[in-house]
């Protein structure tokens, strides 16, 4: 897939700093996904393909809640997930945004993500400008300590590049639309 | 580098350092995308779902031949060499796809395995001194040199995007379903 990546290298620096080098990966993540995702009607973003129960629209809904828990509940200390997910009682429906995602217009699906995404912006930044890479979270994961806000950006990166994964195969069968990343 | 003591061996650190958190996570995805791919006969490693043609072998043949480019092309400036310059690698993605067709599922997992111990032996040596600012053959054509930093990052990129395809593709395959595998699982 990254064969000839050389030819996307203007998208991240080539031999960028740490946080050049993860933010500029994560923000590729985001502009593929959405592109993924993107141009289409409610009815296929509740698409599924194969066996699986996943959908474009759940996907944007997912991320949108991902972006919240990891940059604006725990990096800020926020204490409290953004509305709509504020409400939401996730251990007695833990797929709350996969399920209400087939009711949402696509437009409000790719509002409230750009809205978390705008937001983890933001919070990243200032947390950047706080610590650097070593600056910590502010919420203990399992084990009693939190991560570090390098530790929440890689997994993101990962985060994103799995899901726009599922995206690539869901959207291919939607409209044939396939490519490792969008057009310019 | 991977601890092997633990159960959860693909964990990476909460508080690493750049190399133990990016090294980390790529160990994660090999080891979440080895087990996706895990214990299928050539029928399950030949499936696909939808309107693609990826299938499991064709993704481990393809990471497999990813994860020596990384190393000897784009690391060092040297030819693939080994297995590939064997076999009529041709440097199209579809070569790993078309060809895997025909392999049987022992020689697509030691292939891929062998690929994996190579890379994280090669990619530990080039951190080396300098870490993940030292500067590698890829370049723009122009003689603008990526960073070690910059290659690592990408192929962290480019497993989570295959191990997303192959989440799709084993669940239809068998039903098997989960972010990472379970606790002591080993290949």
């Amino acid at each position: 897939m990254t064969q000839t990546s050389h030819t996307d290298l203007p998208r991240i620096p080539a031999a960028g700093t740490e946080i050049e080098t993860l933010v500029g990966a994560l923000e590729r993540n985001r502009h593929t996904f959405a592109w993924k995702c993107g141009g289409l009607d409610a009815d296929s973003l509740r698409r599924t393909v194969g066996a699986s129960k996943m959908t474009l629209g759940g996907l944007l809904k997912h991320l949108a809640l991902v972006e919240d828990e990891y940059f604006t509940r725990q990096l800020t200390g926020a204490g409290t997930l953004t509305p709509p997910f504020d409400t939401v009682d996730f251990e007695a429906d833990p797929d709350w945004e996969w399920r209400t995602a087939a009711d949402d217009s696509p437009e409000d699906l790719m509002a409230l993500w750009e809205a978390c995404v705008a937001r983890s912006r933001e919070h990243v930044a200032a947390a950047y400008d706080a610590g650097g890479p070593d600056v910590r979270s502010r919420v203990p994961w399992s084990d009693g300590e939190p991560p570090t806000l390098r530790r929440l950006m890689v997994d993101l990166v990962e985060e994103y590049a799995r899901h726009t994964g599922h995206a690539d195969l869901i959207r291919e069968s939607i409209d044939g639309l396939v490519g490792e990343g969008a057009p310019a | 580098m991977t601890d092997t003591t633990t159960e959860t061996p693909w964990e990476p650190p909460l508080a690493g350092t750049d190399v133990t958190a990016i090294l980390g996570s790529l160990d994660r995805m090999r080891w979440t995308f080895r087990w996706k791919a895990a214990d299928l006969d050539a029928a399950g490693l030949a499936t696909s779902i939808g309107a693609s043609t990826l299938t499991l072998g064709g993704l481990l043949k393809h990471l497999a031949a990813q994860e020596d480019y990384l190393t000897t092309v784009k690391l060092d400036g040297l030819p693939m060499g080994g297995y590939w310059a064997d076999h009529g690698w041709d440097g199209d993605d579809d070569w790993e796809f078309t060809s895997a067709a025909h392999d049987t599922p022992e020689q697509l997992y030691t292939l891929y395995d062998s690929a994996v111990a190579r890379s994280r032996e090669r990619i530990a040596g080039a951190v080396g001194e300098q870490g993940l600012d030292r500067s590698v053959a890829a370049n723009d054509g122009e003689g603008a040199h990526a960073n070690l930093r910059r290659l690592v990052c990408d192929m962290v990129e480019e497993y989570g995007r295959h191990t997303g395809h192959a989440d799709l593709i084993r669940e239809a395959v068998d039903g098997r379903t989960g972010e990472d595998p379970p606790a002591g699982w080993r290949p």
